[in-house]
């Protein structure tokens, strides 16, 4: 009979998978003129007095790396991990964040289509089986991954619809609601083609790049800039947003504008924040809570260990 | 934070992310209840193996903090930008006084705290076990507060001691507060209260000259107050006020007092109640008296007198001094030599007793003055010419005028207008009267409770005087006599160690920062230290043994008069004029 078995090893080791690359297009590849025939200027942001904005923003952590002895056919891999998603909530006036939608998931997935239960846990730790059809373990964070970036888009949607303005942390996906921006702190590929490259030393905080669209589905982008640290170069302080093709231009417009005025006063500082200014304070914030929501990690290994071990040989 | 179901009362939950000990723990409150320091609570905790406790406390410290701000920028995110999520969390600091039954175990986190009212209350403040549990003021809650009384009329332990700073009128206050509520009693106070005595000083100002006068500014709000604590707010209904005579005033005894005229007497002492009750050892209660060989020569002086005085016919009161020799007996009665110095007053006695220690034509006689130096003789008989001067008015022959503590409940004695001298002389003759009276008869009934303001005066810590000697004797002795010292002071640390450590219940109003600090009110939390420096007019910090924490207490108003010009105008003679 086939036996569970949690391994010794750190969960987190082979964790490290950048699984949003993926979702980056090729340099190169991108429509500089879909706002703009001709030069790029920097554009004004617009602050349209919107009155509540939702950080939507997700947090995984492996909690265990699995190991299903099957006497037939060997060892197979898995996981298992707990997420935790939510949203802080921005309202204008007066000015007040609150920490909302929370939603904590936990995994157990197995490569090869197998499947088994985790046994019944302490502290009412409750793991939902999944598998994927690969024998490639990496895809297990993969879907690990795909599975809370869905948590967070349903959120993003359902409080789209309930009439706030939400910044999602990471790029939009083909899940993404019509009136979701997505947020992307870091660039390991510059999109921009050398003749709109200068722009990026002259936009200053409060203002945007025209929007450009992006390939593989449709999508529009534009660079904004939070802040201009001390010593930064003319990349620092930048970040890219995302927004739906399925919106019209002018729709996209009113929400490029609204990021550029709006998003910097949301910077975080360097002393405060490692990944300043581009990790907006109610994002850092709101990952700090979804942590605490996780549990502790020490406890949970601990208790799938035990019952792991409790199972009938 | 609200979370659901806290039942009634319930204000919010223990802190669960601190230990919590047999001694204190926090509480986090609702979003719409709130903890003041010195409130009661209450939380239940289930202990395995043993069944429910109830853990009481009072609130020592209130707090306020962002949950989620983690540098101190990040107020400004929460507040101001709002771009921080952050939830304001309030917590309130609990000592725990009372753990019933009681099994010492610390309160389980998460539990759910409540006020402590009624039945709970009392329990929390172990008014349930007082035997005769007597209020001493208010809470916070407007409920009153108790001590038990078997800690200060000498069942298990006696005597008061305040200490405040000056200017608030707040331990003299307290005092008569105090008073107010022991003779109001008599059900509580029981077998004691029956001819219960008090003997007050009013050392400074005329403050305590108006006890029987309504107040003017009384308020309807300390009616309340009063009522609550169940005592008709009225003047001191049985008061005698007596006074020193004015000095210089001839033949005629007029009270030395200001404000008042009706109904204060004048008190004197007569030679021969100087000598039969020694007296004269209160004319050197100056610290610095006993570092020489003055005690020893005045000693020998004392009993000397008191084997040579002899009545003098026509004369009450007054005496001359003849040597034993001649045969006189106690009781005889003579007619003065034409050369023979009558004794009428303290300047005819320094004269008199001149005559033997230090005569102008001839030699010391020895039986008087010893082989001390004639140094220490001519130091002795400054400080005596001294007292002739600065209180020589209080002894004079004639009619007896000794203050009469019988006559009425509280006897008030004016000693404000003295010298130092005359204050500590007539401090000294009255303790020791009462304490001689009390240690004659053996009994701890009636009661005698003495009020004596500026106690570092009377006993210091450094020093020997009699007065000191008197008032230790009192402290650890009068407890079982029945003679009991409700003692004030500034400065704790300044009064003799003996006294202050035999007050069982000791009391502070507003203190001075530095002097807060001191081991002598080591009795307090350090919260309550921390605050004793801002306690208003009317606000006390009590300890008492049968509490592990001292009580802060308001006290009410007073009915009486403080000041001539808060008494009432009624039924006053000079109206009008």
């Amino acid at each position: 009979m086939a036996r569970l078995f949690v391994e010794e090893w750190s969960p987190e080791y082979g964790a490290s998978v950048d699984t949003d690359e993926s979702l980056a297009p090729a340099a190169g590849q991108i429509d500089t003129t879909v706002e703009v025939d001709g030069p790029w200027e920097p554009i004004d942001g617009h602050d349209d007095d919107f009155p509540a904005v939702a950080f939507v923003d997700g947090i995984r952590r492996v909690d265990a790396r699995l190991t299903i002895d099957d006497p037939a056919a060997g060892p197979i891999p898995g996981i298992c991990g707990s997420f935790a998603a939510g949203a802080t909530l921005w309202r204008r006036d007066p000015p007040r964040s609150e920490v909302e939608s929370v939603r904590v998931e936990r995994l157990a997935i197995f490569t090869e289509g197998a499947a088994s239960d985790i046994p019944p846990l302490s502290h009412g730790l409750l793991y939902r089986t999944e598998s994927v059809g690969s024998s490639d373990p990496g895809m297990l964070v993969s879907h690990f991954h795909t599975q809370m970036r869905r948590a967070e888009a349903e959120i993003a949607l359902d409080l789209a619809r309930s009439g706030y303005f939400v910044v999602a942390d990471g790029p939009i996906s083909e899940l993404a609601a019509e009136s979701v921006v997505g947020y992307i702190k870091s660039h390991r590929v510059s999109y921009l083609p050398p003749e709109v490259m200068p722009i990026m030393g002259r936009i200053e905080p409060g203002q945007r790049t025209p929007l450009f669209g992006m390939p593989s589905y449709k999508r529009y982008s534009w660079y904004l800039r939070l802040t201009r640290p001390a010593g930064g170069h003319s990349w620092s302080g930048i970040v890219r947003c995302e927004a739906p093709g399925s919106l019209s231009l002018a729709q996209v417009k009113v929400l490029a504008d609204r990021t550029a005025a709006l998003l910097p006063r949301f910077a975080s500082e360097p002393h405060i924040d490692p990944r300043a200014p581009q990790n907006l304070v109610p994002i850092g914030a709101l990952e700090k809570q979804l942590r605490s929501r996780l549990g502790d990690q020490h406890i949970i290994y601990r208790a799938l260990r035990e019952a792991t071990m409790r199972q009938p040989t | 934070m609200t979370s659901e179901a806290v039942p009634e009362n319930g204000v919010g939950r223990v802190l669960g992310t601190q230990h919590t000990s047999t001694s204190e723990f926090r509480v986090v409150l609702e979003d719409d209840e709130y903890l003041q320091l010195d409130d009661l609570v209450v939380v239940e905790t289930d202990v395995p193996k043993y069944g429910g406790i109830k853990t009481y406390g009072v609130v020592t410290e209130s707090e306020a903090v962002y949950e989620g701000a983690s540098f101190e920028s990040d107020t400004h995110r929460i507040a101001a930008d709002g771009i921080l999520p952050g939830a304001k969390v309030r917590s309130a600091q609990v000592a725990i006084t009372r753990i019933d039954p009681e099994l010492w175990v610390s309160p389980d986190p998460g539990q759910v705290v409540r006020r402590a009212t009624g039945l709970e209350r009392h329990k929390a403040l172990y008014t349930d076990e007082m035997g005769r549990p007597l209020a001493i003021g208010l809470g916070r809650d407007g409920e009153p507060m108790f001590v038990d009384l078997d800690f200060f009329d000498g069942r298990k332990g006696g005597h008061m001691s305040i200490s405040g700073i000056s200017g608030v009128a707040t331990k003299t206050s307290f005092a008569l507060f105090f008073l107010r509520m022991l003779t109001s009693k008599p059900e509580v106070v029981g077998e004691g209260a029956a001819n219960l005595r008090v003997l007050v000083f009013n050392v400074k100002g005329e403050d305590l000259l108006w006890l029987d006068k309504h107040n003017k500014d009384f308020t309807e709000e300390a009616a309340a107050g009063w009522d609550v604590l169940g005592v008709e707010p009225k003047p001191f209904d049985s008061v005698a006020f007596w006074a020193p005579p004015r000095a210089r005033s001839g033949d005629v005894v007029v009270p030395d007092i200001g404000g008042r005229q009706e109904g204060v007497e004048a008190f004197a002492w007569t030679p021969r109640e100087f000598i039969d009750e020694g007296l004269l050892r209160f004319l050197f209660t100056d610290a610095s008296d006993t570092r020489n060989q003055i005690p020893f020569i005045e000693e020998r002086v004392e009993a000397q007198l008191q084997r040579y005085a002899v009545d003098v016919a026509g004369e009450p009161g007054a005496v001359v001094l003849r040597d034993p020799i001649e045969g006189h007996k106690p009781g005889d009665v003579v007619t003065a030599g034409k050369a023979e110095i009558v004794i009428r007053d303290l300047k005819t006695l320094s004269e008199a007793i001149e005559e033997f220690v230090d005569p102008p034509d001839g030699e010391p006689d020895t039986r008087w003055t010893g082989r001390v130096q004639a140094g220490t003789v001519s130091a002795f008989m400054r400080r005596v010419h001294a007292g002739a001067s600065r209180l020589g008015h209080l002894i004079r022959a004639g009619e007896s005028r000794r203050i009469d503590r019988s006559a009425a409940q509280v006897t008030v004695v004016g000693i404000q207008s003295l010298h130092d001298l005359g204050q500590r002389f007539v401090v000294g003759a009255l303790l020791a009267e009462t304490f001689a009276e009390k240690e004659r008869s053996g009994q701890r009934f009636p009661l005698s409770v003495i009020v004596l303001d500026e106690l570092n005066k009377y006993a210091p810590r450094e020093g020997q005087s009699p007065i000191k000697d008197m008032l230790i004797d009192i402290a650890q002795r009068g407890r079982s006599l029945g003679v009991l010292l409700v003692g004030a002071q500034q400065t704790a640390s300044r009064v003799a160690q003996e006294v202050m450590e035999n007050a069982a219940l000791k009391v502070a109003g507003r203190l001075d920062a530095a002097e807060a600090e001191r081991a002598e009110y080591g009795w307090m939390l350090p919260s309550t230290r921390a605050r004793a420096r801002l306690l208003k007019p009317g606000t006390m910090v009590v300890s008492q043994p049968a509490i592990p924490i001292p009580l802060v207490v308001d006290f009410p108003f007073p009915p009486w008069a403080t000041r001539k010009e808060e008494v009432v105008a009624d039924g006053d003679p000079f109206q009008g004029l």
